[in-house]
């Protein structure tokens, strides 16, 4: 243990008088390189466009720098403001519930019956389905006329449902596929998490009498907190990107009632051509995104947590 | 008596439990079983109303998604394109995971929280400049342009699971080997990397993943010679009104070697997927 801790100052200054002081800068090379050329220079290029009016389907149009025109034409983009709300409802619904029935999930499966870990893994899979699979399987079984779905509703006596294909349920069944591919990731972390807790706690509450939902509130919870931060960040973030599955079952529609964020920046950009104006929605929402994410961040505590982590 | 009765209720709470579980594992299995009994259905099964769940299979679905859909092309498309930015991703990654890890880098945090930002961009901000440049540079609709792109979406992970798999690695065993005279490079490649394979080959399955089954760069960044199989099996939903079959064939092409391959890998599934945060 000793050797461990005192390895690390000696260590740099070793590698310091082996003539090493660069080898670190070496190794991190290549990913700096890849990262600029492909990562930072389109990003660079795309934060140009979005203060020019280009749009090479419409030649007659001024294409050239129009500072930040496209930034306050946004700002009262109904359609936009539109989908912005829409994503965040979505993202906040989707990953909310995936939780709740993931956590109870975990719940369930940690009384580990003969049997249950092969029905685990079956749990897994839709989280490993392509998501343009997802998209295609869950439209053919949307169908409102020949789809399984309604075959199934009508055996237990409940009237068809329209599903994706009326405003109002539109959102409803969207969420319900985003549910079913993401409960599983959760699911898995988050029960990957119970699995690891300490007994004692749970010992000590059973002693002093606690009922079930008293422990689970007071000491389960509490000690799968980071896990459940953990997964929570990582769905959010891919939430809000959520393209496949609508683009595949509804393209956004009806009556916009599934246009996401990804869905009209696709239809600003490859329909309308005003690439000048969609690199700035996209700049935008890239802006939201680190929103949402530094308040989820500084609301949970993430950082101090990974911080203990790197500390230990 | 009283035993005889707590019994009794923990043979019906476990009858509960098998309840409980077993429709939660209907639920989740149960459109993964449609799609792979669609793909097996002819045309005239398909539509059928009320849906048929006993029919003469067929792999007509399987043979014009090859014939009419080109699914070969998408299919070594898929392949080559994967497993080049895949391999690539886990060189840099590692090197660099490596490097922060066990060397004194300036900005090192500044660094680490850069390579993971990438994680959250959306791809629609790079994808158009991306198409620009690809264009003038002659590169577009060729597999070069996707293999770099998957590449560095790849990098961000490996990096990170990458760091935390080798903090693991007590530093004394390389002190070790650099005391018998081993060079950097021979204490790397003989001490360290066999350690580190079971996080490699975690973390490797799970950047294959994602760039198997990512859609929107792929979709706008070919047009025909380059495209990979989600982008193909996309195209089934528009041709006609009646391709499900198609559409549930390509389905299950593209989804079996992801369940398989993730599903050998399981035990190290939860530690790649958190970044290494979670162990499981």
């Amino acid at each position: 243990m000793t050797v461990s801790l005192e390895g690390l100052p000696v260590a740099t200054d070793r590698a310091k008088r082996a003539g090493e002081r660069y080898t670190g800068m070496i190794l991190l090379a290549p990913t700096m390189i890849i990262m600029t050329v492909v990562g930072l220079f389109p990003l660079l290029h795309s934060l140009y466009m979005s203060l020019t009016g280009y749009r090479p389907s419409d030649p007659d149009k001024f294409q050239g720098f129009v500072g930040l025109a496209n930034y306050a034409d946004a700002v009262s983009d109904a359609q936009f403001l539109h989908s912005i709300l829409l994503t965040l409802l979505f993202t906040v619904l989707s990953v909310g519930l995936s939780l709740t029935l993931a956590v109870l999930l975990a719940l369930l499966f940690n009384v580990r019956l003969p049997g249950f870990t092969l029905l685990r893994t079956i749990i897994i899979v839709p989280m490993l389905i392509t998501p343009i699979a997802v998209g295609i399987t869950w439209r053919i079984m949307m169908m409102p006329d020949l789809g399984v779905l309604n075959y199934v509703l009508s055996l237990v006596g409940i009237p068809p449902q329209p599903w994706a294909g009326e405003k109002a349920s539109a959102m409803a069944s969207m969420l319900l596929v985003d549910v079913w591919q993401w409960t599983p990731f959760m699911f898995l972390i988050i029960f990957a998490g119970l699995s690891a807790l300490p007994k004692s706690p749970f010992e000590a509450a059973a002693i002093d009498g606690a009922s079930p939902i008293q422990t689970f509130f007071m000491v389960t919870l509490p000690m799968l907190k980071p896990v459940i931060v953990i997964a929570s960040l990582l769905r959010i973030v891919d939430a809000i990107r959520t393209y496949d599955t609508v683009y595949i079952i509804t393209r956004g529609g009806p009556d916009f009632a599934t246009d996401l964020l990804s869905i009209y920046l696709a239809r600003v950009n490859f329909r309308f051509f005003s690439l000048g104006y969609g690199a700035a929605l996209s700049w935008l929402t890239l802006l939201i995104i680190l929103a949402v994410v530094l308040i989820f961040v500084k609301y949970t505590g993430f950082m101090r947590m990974v911080n203990e982590k790197e500390a230990r | 008596m009283s035993s005889s009765i707590t019994r009794r209720g923990s043979i019906l709470s476990g009858i509960g439990y098998y309840a409980l579980a077993l429709m939660a594992t209907a639920f989740f299995a149960f459109p993964i079983v449609w799609m792979t009994l669609s793909s097996l259905k002819s045309d005239a099964d398909i539509s059928a109303y009320p849906p048929r769940w006993v029919f003469a299979p067929t792999l007509e679905s399987y043979r014009k998604l090859f014939t009419e859909l080109n699914a070969m092309d998408a299919l070594i498309n898929s392949a080559f394109i994967v497993c080049l930015a895949t391999l690539f991703a886990m060189i840099a990654g590692t090197l660099a995971a490596y490097g922060l890890a066990r060397f004194d880098v300036k900005n090192k945090n500044f660094i680490a929280f850069e390579v993971l930002s990438i994680r959250m961009l959306p791809p629609m901000v790079s994808v158009i400049p991306l198409f620009i440049i690809a264009k003038q540079l002659g590169i577009f609709d060729t597999p070069w342009l996707l293999i770099a792109v998957y590449t560095l979406n790849g990098l961000p992970f490996v990096v990170w699971v990458m760091r935390v798999f080798i903090q693991e690695i007590p530093q004394s065993i390389e002190e070790a080997a650099l005391i018998d005279g081993c060079s950097r490079f021979e204490c790397f490649w003989r001490v360290t990397l066999p350690l580190l394979l079971p996080g490699l080959a975690a973390t490797m399955v799970i950047i294959f993943m994602f760039a198997w089954n990512e859609f929107l760069l792929a979709s706008i960044l070919t047009s025909s010679e380059a495209r990979t199989l989600p982008v193909i099996a996309a195209s089934s939903i528009k041709a006609k009104a009646i391709s499900w079959g198609l559409g549930s064939a390509a389905g299950v092409l593209m989804s079996l070697p992801i369940v398989v391959l993730v599903l050998l890998m399981q035990k190290y599934l939860v530690r790649g997927l958190t970044l290494g945060a979670v162990k499981g």
